[in-house]
Order: C-alpha cells, then sequence, then structure tokens
C-alpha cells in the first residue's frame, strides 16, 4: 500500500516536471506540450478520434484473432513433430525477424481493403503466441509425465491431462505480447496504406500540421490501445497462473524439442529444406493468388531483376548504398541499448533503488506501440541522425533491461551472497555471479532486439530522415517501383535473418564456454 | 479388496547410454517380493534401484531377464489398474485440487470418478486431508502434498504399490510421523509394496525384508530380513534391536567386497 502510494507521488511528480517543462517550452521549442495542453487538443479533437481509434481497434482485434489462431495451432503442431518445428524453422526466424514496415508496402499492393493491417497485425502476433505454444506444450513436469505413464497413459492422455492446462497461462502470457504487437502492425500499415481512418493514417496526416499537442494526443491513444489489450491479457494470464505454478520445482524440465535427431546427413537435409521454405512459401502465395505478375514479383523476378536485368547495376548500387546507411546506425543503436540495459541491471541487482524506479517504467513501455511513436520523436529530436539513435536506442534498451533484470532476478539469493561472505568487493560480485549469470538473458535481449532496432531505424529513415533502407522504400513506393519495393522488403529480411543467426551462434558458443 | 499379487525380478540386465557411452544400470538383477509384503530397496544414489522401480511400472524395458507382476508383464497390470506409484516430491498437478489429484489415475486408466467418490472420500479421511478436499496443491504443506500422493497411489485399490522415496523431499522429523502413518495405511490393504529408499531407518521401519544394491553396476548386495511385529509404534525407533538391524544396514552398504 505504501509502495503504491510511493509511485501515485512519483508519477504525479513527474507529471508535475512535465507540465513545468511544457508550459515553458524548455524542450526543442515547444515539441514537448504539457499535459493540459496536450489534453485540451484531445478534447478539441475529440470528435476525429472514434474513427480513426475504431478502425485501428478493429483491424487489430481481427489480426490478434488470426494471428493467435495460427500460432497456437502451429505451436500445438511444433510441439507434437519436432521435425516440423525444424522444417518450419526458417519460416519462424523470417516471420520474427522480419521488420513489418519493410513488407507494408509489398501487403498494399497485394491486398485490399483493410486486409493488409489485419495481416500486419496478425504477423505480429504469430510468433510470441507460437513460441508461447510450443514452450508450454513442451516445458511439462516429467514426473507427472511418468506418473500419467505409470497407469498406461499415451501421449494422448499426456496431452489431455497434463499439458494443456499447463500450456494456458504461457499462452495468455504470450497473447500479453501479441496483443500490443497487434496493435502496433495496424498502425504501421496505416502509416504505409493510405487509408483514411486509422491512427496511423491520423497521425501522418498530422504530421504536416506543426501541432505537437495533436501529434501526443494521437501517440498516447495508441499507447493506451495497446496497453489496455496488454492489461486485459495480463490479468487473464495472472489468473490461470495463480492455480498452474508447480510449487515444487522439477529436478529437470523435460529439453525443449531434444536434441536434432538424425544423423549429420539427415540434419543437413532439414537445414536446407527450412532455408527453403519460406522462398517456397513466397513463390506459391504469388501464384496461388493470382496477382499480376508485374506488381506480384515471384522470387525468380526479384533474383533476375538485382542480378540479370539491365537495371541491376544500378539497382544493387542503391540497395547497397541504402544498406551502408542503415546498417551502422543500427548496429550502433543496438549496441548502445544494449549496453545501457546491461549495465542498469547490473546496478540495480545491487542498488534495488534503481530498479525500483526504472523498472516500472520500462515495463510500462512494453506495451508502447514506441516506433509508431517515431513522429513524436521527430519533433523531439529533428530529421537528423539523432532521431534514428534516440529511436533505435529506446526500441532496443527497455525490453533488453527487463529481460536481464527479470533474468538476474531469478539468480538464486545465495549465489549472488556467496563473494561477498569472503569479502569480495560490488566490482568482483559483479564480474563473478551477476554478469555471467545475466549473459543468457543479454543474449536472448540482442536477439530481440536487432528485429526491433532494424524496424526503428528503419521507419525513421521512412517518415523523418530520407535516407538508408527505409526512405528508398518509400521511394520505390512512390515511383511504383514494384521490384525495388519486393528488393527491399527480402533484403530488410535477410539482414534481420543473418543478424539473428549471428547472434544465435554467437550465443551457443558463448554458453558452451559458460557451461550453460 | 483386490488379491494381491507377487512381483518378481529374474536376472535383469539394464544397460543406458549416456554421451554415447554404455552405463551398466542394473547387472543380473533378482529380487522377489512374496504377494502383501513389504520390500525396501536401499542403496547408493545410482545403483539402479529407481531404474528397477521404473521397469516393475513399464516405464522401462529390460534388455534381458523377467519382470512379472501377478506372473504377466507389467504393461498388463497398469492397464487393468493393478499398480499405484508415488514418487519422491509429491509431483500434482498444481491446477487440480486435492480430491481430483487423488482422481488423476482413475481419469488414465478411463474410471469413471463418479463410482469412486466414495472411496476417495475415505481415502482423504485415511491420510488426514479432511476438510481439505478443495484445497489447490499450494495451499498445502510438503507433508500434506505427500499425503496427496499416497492417497492417490491407493485410489485404484492397487495389488501392487510402488513408492520411490516418496518422502525424501521430507525433514526428518515429519518423515519419521509420515512412516508411521504409511504403515496404518498400508495395513489397511496389505498391498505387495516396493519402497524405494534413502533411509536407513525408514527401511527398517516400514518393511518385512530390506533389499540392499551396490553402484557400478548396479546388483544387489545383500536381502535382510526384518523380524519386528505388526504394527510398529514410534517407540520401535528407540529399541536397541532397531538400532542394531540398522547398524547391520548400514555396514552393508558400506561393506566393500575389496576389503
Amino acid at each position: 500500500m505504501r509502495r503504491a502510494l510511493s509511485h501515485l507521488a512519483l508519477a504525479a511528480l513527474a507529471l508535475l516536471i512535465w507540465e513545468v517543462v511544457g508550459r515553458a517550452q524548455l524542450v526543442a521549442m515547444g515539441a514537448l506540450p504539457a499535459p493540459s495542453e496536450i489534453l485540451a487538443r484531445w478534447w478539441i479533437d475529440r470528435a476525429d478520434y472514434p474513427p480513426h481509434a475504431t478502425a485501428t481497434a478493429v483491424s487489430a482485434a481481427f489480426g490478434l484473432l488470426w494471428g493467435s489462431a495460427a500460432g497456437i495451432g502451429a505451436g500445438i503442431v511444433f510441439a507434437a513433430w519436432p521435425l516440423a518445428a525444424r522444417l518450419f524453422r526458417g519460416v519462424n526466424v523470417a516471420l520474427f525477424a522480419l521488420p513489418p514496415i519493410a513488407i507494408v508496402p509489398v501487403l498494399v499492393l497485394c491486398l485490399s481493403g483493410s486486409a493488409p493491417r489485419i495481416v500486419l497485425a496478425a504477423l505480429g502476433c504469430y510468433f510470441p503466441v507460437m513460441a508461447a505454444t510450443t514452450l508450454g506444450l513442451t516445458h511439462v513436469d516429467p514426473r507427472v509425465c511418468d506418473l500419467v505413464h505409470a497407469y498406461g497413459g499415451g501421449a494422448t492422455a499426456i496431452f489431455r491431462f497434463v499439458r494443456l492446462r499447463s500450456a494456458l497461462p504461457v499462452i495468455l502470457s504470450g497473447l500479453k505480447v501479441a496483443a500490443p504487437n497487434a496493435v502496433l502492425g495496424a498502425i504501421l500499415a496505416e502509416f504505409g496504406g493510405g487509408g483514411r481512418y486509422g491512427l496511423g493514417a491520423y497521425l501522418i496526416g498530422s504530421l504536416g500540421r506543426a501541432d505537437p499537442a495533436r501529434l501526443w494526443g494521437i501517440g498516447l491513444s495508441a499507447t493506451a490501445m495497446a496497453g489496455l489489450a496488454y492489461f486485459a491479457f495480463a490479468q487473464l494470464s495472472r489468473g490461470a497462473t495463480s492455480g498452474a505454478r508447480a510449487d515444487t520445482m522439477a529436478a529437470s524440465l523435460a529439453s525443449d524439442a531434444g536434441p536434432d535427431g538424425g544423423g549429420r546427413f539427415e540434419r543437413a537435409i532439414v537445414a536446407v529444406a527450412a532455408a527453403l521454405l519460406p522462398v517456397a512459401i513466397w513463390a506459391g502465395l504469388t501464384t496461388a493468388f493470382h496477382l499480376p505478375p508485374l506488381i506480384a514479383k515471384s522470387p525468380a523476378a526479384v533474383v533476375d531483376y538485382l542480378f540479370a536485368s539491365p537495371a541491376s547495376g544500378l539497382a544493387q548500387a542503391r540497395l547497397l548504398g541504402a544498406l551502408a546507411e542503415t546498417l551502422p546506425i543500427m548496429l550502433a543503436g543496438l549496441l548502445a541499448g544494449l549496453a545501457c540495459a546491461f549495465a542498469l541491471a547490473l546496478v540495480g541487482a545491487f542498488a534495488p533503488a534503481v530498479s525500483r524506479l526504472l523498472l516500472p517504467v520500462s515495463l510500462v513501455t512494453q506495451t508502447m506501440p514506441l516506433v509508431a511513436l517515431t513522429p513524436l520523436l521527430v519533433l523531439l529530436f529533428g530529421r537528423g541522425l539523432a532521431v534514428t539513435i534516440a529511436i533505435t536506442v529506446s526500441v532496443t534498451f527497455f525490453p533488453a533491461y527487463v529481460a536481464i533484470s527479470q533474468g538476474l532476478a531469478l539468480v538464486p539469493r545465495a549465489a549472488l551472497d556467496l563473494p561477498r561472505a569472503y569479502g569480495a568487493p560490488w566490482w568482483k560480485e559483479i564480474w563473478i555471479v551477476a554478469a555471467p549469470a545475466s549473459l543468457p538473458h543479454l543474449f536472448a535481449a540482442a536477439r530481440f532486439g536487432a528485429a526491433r532496432a532494424l524496424l526503428g531505424v528503419m521507419i525513421a529513415e521512412w517518415l523523418a530522415t530520407g535516407r538508408g533502407l527505409g526512405a528508398l522504400l518509400n521511394q520505390a513506393r512512390g515511383r511504383l517501383d514494384y521490384a525495388m519495393i519486393w528488393s527491399v522488403a527480402v533484403v530488410a529480411v535477410l539482414v534481420s535473418v543473418t543478424l539473428y543467426q549471428l547472434l544465435l551462434g554467437a550465443e551457443r558458443l558463448t554458453l558452451k564456454r559458460f557451461g550453460q | 479388496m483386490r488379491p494381491t499379487l507377487d512381483v518378481v525380478f529374474e536376472g535383469v540386465n539394464k544397460t543406458f547410454s549416456l554421451r554415447g557411452r554404455p552405463l551398466r544400470a542394473l547387472e543380473h538383477v533378482s529380487v522377489a517380493c512374496p504377494a502383501g509384503s513389504f520390500t525396501a530397496l536401499i542403496g547408493p544414489s545410482g545403483c539402479g534401484k529407481s531404474t528397477l522401480l521404473r521397469l516393475a511400472l513399464g516405464l522401462e524395458s529390460a534388455d534381458d531377464g523377467r519382470v512379472a507382476i501377478g506372473g504377466r508383464s507389467p504393461l498388463v497390470a497398469r492397464r487393468r489398474g493393478e499398480t499405484g506409484v508415488a514418487f519422491q516430491d509429491a509431483a500434482l498437478l498444481p491446477w487440480r485440487s486435492v480430491e481430483t489429484n487423488i482422481a488423476l489415475p482413475l481419469d488414465v486408466i478411463g474410471k469413471p470418478r463418479r463410482e469412486a467418490r466414495e472411496r476417495i472420500a475415505s481415502l482423504i479421511r485415511l491420510v488426514g486431508l479432511a476438510g481439505f478436499e478443495a484445497a489447490l496443491p499450494r495451499q498445502l504443506s510438503g507433508g500434506m502434498r505427500q499425503r496427496v500422493a499416497i492417497a492417490r497411489a491407493l485410489v485404484t485399490d492397487p495389488a501392487v504399490l510402488f513408492l520411490d522415496e516418496p518422502f525424501g523431499a521430507l525433514d526428518q522429523i515429519l518423515r519419521r510421523q509420515m512412516n508411521i502413518e504409511l504403515q496404518r495405511v498400508w495395513l489397511e490393504g496389505h498391498a505387495t509394496t516396493l519402497l524405494v529408499t534413502h533411509g536407513i531407518d525408514e527401511a527398517a521401519f516400514l518393511a518385512d525384508r530390506i533389499v540392499v544394491m551396490r553402484d557400478r553396476p548396479g546388483r544387489v548386495a545383500t536381502t535382510i530380513d526384518v523380524p519386528f511385529a505388526r504394527p510398529r509404534g514410534p517407540s520401535l525407533f528407540a529399541d536397541p534391536d532397531f538400532h542394531r538391524l540398522c547398524d547391520t544396514v548400514a555396514q552393508a552398504l558400506r561393506s566393500d567386497p575389496l576389503e
């Protein structure tokens, strides 16, 4: 109760400072309006909001529905047949890592109406729900499985009595992550969709009018929508968890999907098939929907455009030039975000006051469609390099900080206390216990962060700076340069997937070295 | 009450492969548990006593040798619901109540719960959990959870009962209390019982016979008969004869063939 009060007091203080700073126009000449000004503007615009908010909410809700259905279905299949999981690994990694903005123009070209928004929202939901479902179904108490087995129950009985119910809270917490993603996906599609209604369309439409208070009003409304969806599922998940957490620790959890089966030859075949499957699905989709080949480029057409056509030299030069602008910023932002998160999480492990202050803020940002707030950051940081870095750091820092802090909280207190019991100074405690213990979480955060960083940079480039891959995509869209639209999407996905794989490789090497 | 069955292991061999290397878990193990007897298996960690129990439950299969319950394969016995089992660390389903956790074996073998309602209620009374029928595992103490596991093992009215260190996670004080209760529960049914344990006094208090096992490879070292009359009371723990028997078991565990 006292803690809740102190949080309230802190929030009130922050609001007060914001109000003073806003009124005095201290930040970037009024780019940060006072809360009261935002509220006043919101009241004036109140008639505009319902159609926009409804459009976004409906797209996000349908996206959440389809994406979660696909995710749960796929999760069940992957849990039951590990080979399917291995075959679909390429598809899953691509869906996880692809920066949604990169495929917005492609979706807008190939689909009509609100379909691009729903698809993009669904794509944002699929991965977290699929991963949660697989995890929830496979990580069950092995002793209970033995018990069911000892009474003659087979795989079906174990699924029915054990797996399904113990997966429920995990799936719900996957939905909790997916819900804000759906809102983000819908808004991103609205950015590039040219539709009339939707918070994204409203935001883009208002970008030209130098009215920071309205932009903030829209941004905060989008955040509220995503936050509401998050907390609805958080409540459900909490309700389901209260009855479902194992009270005693199992000696060991059932290993996920087990080691890759088969010999080296079979593994190689599966790996190649997994890499080719996304391309095959892409080719299949473009032919199955009878889309005009001029607009819906097949894999072969993109390869032809980039390597065999008369324009290929120019196309390559533009793509590489854009990459050379995008990649360094993305990597710098990612590194800076992760480094800050790592350092602050370690500090927080030893100075709980820091994490008490920072963790709630970071948790709230999880629910924000942060990248959708790029226009606000443009107001604050201008249209130069600073805004790109600011976006990239902000999308990588908060999730990484939360992941590493929560990981560190799992380290047994005794392990952290042991060096101190032998009189070690604080830096030695960090070096010996806390840093190695948080490594797995740092790597997980890096893998998540890499995909988000590319998305952040591309959105900033698209909306603000006019450089790099994001701008190239936006220009190609304006010029109806279909082949280039597809090429940028493919390159963005490839960059993201490559980075993901590199980080995964580094993670495995490091964790092996640390015996985890 | 169904007739009890005997449990027989005859010349059982079992080899696991551990990181590509073969590991001899059991070498030519023969143990016979007569119908209605209480046998304790004791030995160092990794001597194969849990493996032996898993063979009898049909969770593993022997490389060669014979495992039989009432003259038939363990798979037949478990399909008929003749076996009951409790593992170390209650392993309750956290979302099920005391009542429905106890009913889990019935759900698995496909017996309607309705018919067993009376039996479940009496089992709950037997293990002293009356009033906690609707409680979830997290609302129970460690000892209470273990009592649920014991009741669950008995719900099918098994002819054979397998207990794999059922009180291994409890402290010594609670453990003695549970030993006394287990004996009381067992005396009501006299199911043939095979108890895997690390506790010398637990084995000596509960069993008719103690099978002492050795590791690397897992094999039977010796079998020690326990002569004390039943029912055995808490005073037995203070009896000099009881201590002498415990010393004999400890000696059997310690003695090395090379010495």
